[in-house]
């Protein structure tokens, strides 16, 4: 027995090189430790590992490289299940001094590497994480399939294992709650792209084009769906958002419509996805480039000329999207600007005072005098409520019927928001992205949030800001999931660990969901919310403070700070485990539901 | 090369005499007195508090009232058609009750100037701007590359300097700038 313990000790271990392998949640450092904020998961690297997982899904796992010397090395994967291997790149964050992973670099199979990684400068670097992605179709076989990744260095090998049991259950291609990943224009490619950009004609080139499908394409692939705001606060339009007009008055039409198609052509009939796991579907919103400075001029606002203009484009519009069929996407008439920016005398987003809202039903009207009745065409009305959120919900209903709602608050309205979804108006929320040093669960936590609240979608307001330098002073990814490529010769974005980890909890959210009928949907929550964080669903959304009783406008952003409860279970509480905890009683769901 | 320069340098002159023309224009068209009703009185007071538990507390009190802003930014749209190229024009005022400091109070399509940095509710008065505000001299200025901005007064009915138009002129519009 003594023997055949140390044998299989030292099978994995080969001329000082080590491979072990952990949950995805779990992340390591450069030195092979566990990353501070994930140690609460109390999960340690095993030589093995068994996950359970239903079809049409995706199982992750991480392998660890270990080598106290410099050493070179190959990994292979091999098993009855299709594998997608990604090195972690290890982010300096000058405010701890710590590094962590999260940029994901797509490397193929077999993959021949160095410890210590020459690209990432780690100095005294001691281990080199990888994520392993293991998809599942839907058509897979019930029962169990190992995968075995094997370790060459030194001219020796070693292997770990992970056995997937698949069950019957499927995971459905609809998605319980939307995961949006917003974004502003495209002046950041230049930054982002410095070797493409530089090309000449760049922009608007089939290049530029091929890299904003790129991003839609990886937010796509992660169950998620992308925006991209094509205005500035003053109204200028990009010239790939919008087609180009010409006229004033009476005459103002559309002249070209050449590079809107190119950019929305693909992702209004799908076949930008086409090569995907998801297959080519038309992407299911859009902002359109409307804004008080297009397609009419403000100089005519208020008068003929403003209506004349505005109705002349949109019903081009209408006709241009009938004629090519693009009739699955909801168009978003959306306004983003606000007064305290000068441009306008009006907030369009988080408006703050209501003398603003008869703007949006001036804008209703000329909408529909711009629509012919019975269009196949879907408009939707959108706005992003938070001071006014209540009143807006009462006085603009029949109004805005694509509501996004700031986060926190939208708690103390909890009631009146359900009433507009009841309604048939869209309601999501909104908030920002868990930046890399917290536990590696709480990039699940606002998904997770919007299902308890019952309402349809998240919006994290900002996801392709890396910063200047995220790869050597990186300042925590709070503002992106994704990372640009062009530094490993990748013409576009790559993933992150934590876009993976959404993904994951996507598809088993989306798993869980098809269980409310046989459990009961308060039932489900009232689980998850035990199992994810000790709490209670009504613990998930902020009551009603006695603050809510007074005006808005007079209210400041530290009053509303104070009026928030303070839970430490969806803070500093909460663990790196609390997913898997989630995705365990799917799993125990779906073989229950097998029997 | 030379002559590629003198030619360079005769057009970015003819830019200006262009702008400047604009700038006279805008000293006679747009009425100070409207430009004095825009900011509320509320908004206005707001700015000259510093509130230590809530650091965007001006900026989310900031407000207008509608009909002055809306005549005055057609007037400066107006006045923009007669630039040679896509120029922009914002108002500035110097900020009442702080001395040493202006705000933008309207800014319009193409978001260029040489003074704004972006959000800024207010900034402290630039030397340009206090020439014209104290003289009624129209300044030019090309203080970034690639832009020419002509300071011009705007008076109330009283002949007094309330505020001043930036006239601003980029040479090479970057069409992806500013959309965001």
């Amino acid at each position: 027995m003594k023997l055949g313990v140390l044998a299989l000790a030292a099978a994995a271990v080969c001329a000082g090189a080590d491979l072990t392998v952990l949950p995805g949640h779990v992340r390591v450092d450069p030195f092979g430790q566990i990353t501070a904020a994930d140690r609460g998961a109390g999960v340690a690297p095993a030589r093995s590992m068994v996950v359970e997982s239903a079809r049409a899904a995706h199982v992750s796992c991480r392998l660890v490289v270990t080598s106290a010397a410099a050493a070179a090395y190959t990994l292979s994967v091999s098993g009855g299940v299709e594998a997608e291997l990604f090195r972690e790149w290890f982010h300096f964050l000058p405010k701890s001094k710590a590094y962590i992973v999260d940029a994901l670099i797509p490397v193929a199979l077999p993959a021949a590497a160095q410890l210590p990684a020459a690209d990432n400068k780690v100095a005294g670097q001691t281990a080199q994480s990888y994520w392993l992605d293991l998809w599942v179709p839907a058509n897979a076989r019930a029962g169990a399939e190992k995968v075995t990744v094997v370790l060459e260095a030194g001219g020796q090998k070693s292997a770990v294992t992970v056995e997937v049991r698949v069950l019957d259950a499927r995971v459905p291609d609809k998605d319980a709650v939307v995961m949006d990943h917003n974004a502003y224009g495209t002046s950041w490619f230049g930054g982002q792209y410095p070797g493409l950009a530089k090309k000449p004609g760049f922009y608007l080139s089939d290049d530029f084009f091929g890299l904003i499908h790129a991003y839609h394409r990886v937010y796509y692939e992660h169950r998620g769906v992308f925006h991209q705001l094509g205005y500035g606060h003053g109204g200028k339009v990009g010239e790939e958002f919008a087609p180009r007009l010409e006229g004033a008055g009476k005459n103002r039409h559309v002249a070209d419509w050449t590079y809107y198609d190119k950019h929305y052509g693909p992702l209004f009939d799908g076949s930008a996805f086409a090569k995907t796991r998801r297959g080519a579907q038309p992407i299911p919103y859009v902002y359109t480039p409307i804004n008080p400075e297009w397609p009419a001029s403000y100089l005519w606002w208020g008068e003929p000329g403003y209506e004349r203009e505005f109705v002349n484009v949109v019903g081009e519009m209408e006709a241009h999207f009938r004629a090519k069929g693009w009739t699955k996407t909801k168009l978003e008439l959306f306004f983003n600007h606000k007064k305290r920016y000068k441009a306008f005398e009006w907030d369009g987003d988080e408006t703050r005072f209501p003398k603003d809202f008869e703007r949006f039903r001036e804008y209703q009207r000329l909408m529909k005098a711009a629509m012919p009745a019975g269009s196949p065409v879907e408009w939707v009305y959108r706005t992003d409520a938070s001071w006014q959120m209540e009143r807006q919900f009462k006085e603009l209903a029949g109004v805005i019927n694509f509501w996004v709602c700031g986060g926190g608050m939208f708690g103390w309205y909890l009631e009146e928001g359900l009433e507009r979804k009841k309604q048939g108006d869209t309601v999501w929320i909104y908030g920002g992205t868990p930046p890399v040093a917290r536990p590696s669960s709480h990039v699940t936590k606002e998904l997770l949030e919007t299902w308890m609240l019952g309402v349809d979608g998240f919006v994290r307001w900002l996801t392709v800001a890396p910063g200047a330098d995220p790869w050597f002073q990186f300042q925590g990814g709070g503002e992106t999931l994704v990372y640009p490529g062009e530094r490993f010769g990748i013409s576009g974005p790559l993933a992150s660990v934590r876009l993976k980890l959404e993904r994951n909890a996507l598809e088993d959210l989306a798993l869980l969901e098809t269980y409310s009928a046989s459990k009961g949907a308060a039932a489900l929550r009232a689980e998850v919310a035990r199992r994810y964080n000790g709490t209670e669903v009504k613990d998930w959304h902020a009551p009603r403070p006695r603050l809510a009783d007074g005006d808005p406008s007079e209210w400041t952003n530290a009053d509303i700070g104070e009026a928030m409860p303070k839970d430490a279970r969806f803070d500093e509480k909460l663990d790196a485990g609390a997913w898997a905890r989630v995705r365990a009683y799917v799993m125990e769901l779906a073989k229950e539901g097998r029997r | 090369m030379r002559v590629f320069v003198l030619g360079l340098a005769m057009a970015a002159a003819g830019f200006a005499a262009d702008v400047q023309f604009v700038a006279e224009a805008a000293t006679a068209m747009v009425d100070g007195e409207l430009v004095k009703q825009i900011q509320t009185a509320k908004s206005a007071a707001s700015m000259l508090k510093k509130d230590p538990r809530d650091p965007w507390a001006a900026s989310d009190n900031y407000d207008v009232n509608h009909g002055p802003f809306v005549a005055v930014k057609k007037s400066l749209i107006r006045l923009s058609r007669l630039c040679p190229g896509p120029c922009d024009l914002n108002l500035w005022m110097p900020l009442a009750g702080a001395p040493g400091k202006v705000q933008v109070v309207i800014r319009n399509r193409h978001e260029i100037s040489q003074f704004w940095v972006w959000g800024a509710l207010t900034q402290d008065m630039f030397p340009e701007m206090a020439r014209v505000l104290a003289s009624g001299e129209r300044v030019t200025v090309r203080k970034r590359a690639g832009m020419v901005s002509v300071l011009t007064p705007v008076r109330d009915s009283l002949d007094e300097i309330v505020a001043l138009v930036e006239v601003v002129l980029q040479e090479k519009v970057d069409p992806q700038e500013n959309v965001q």
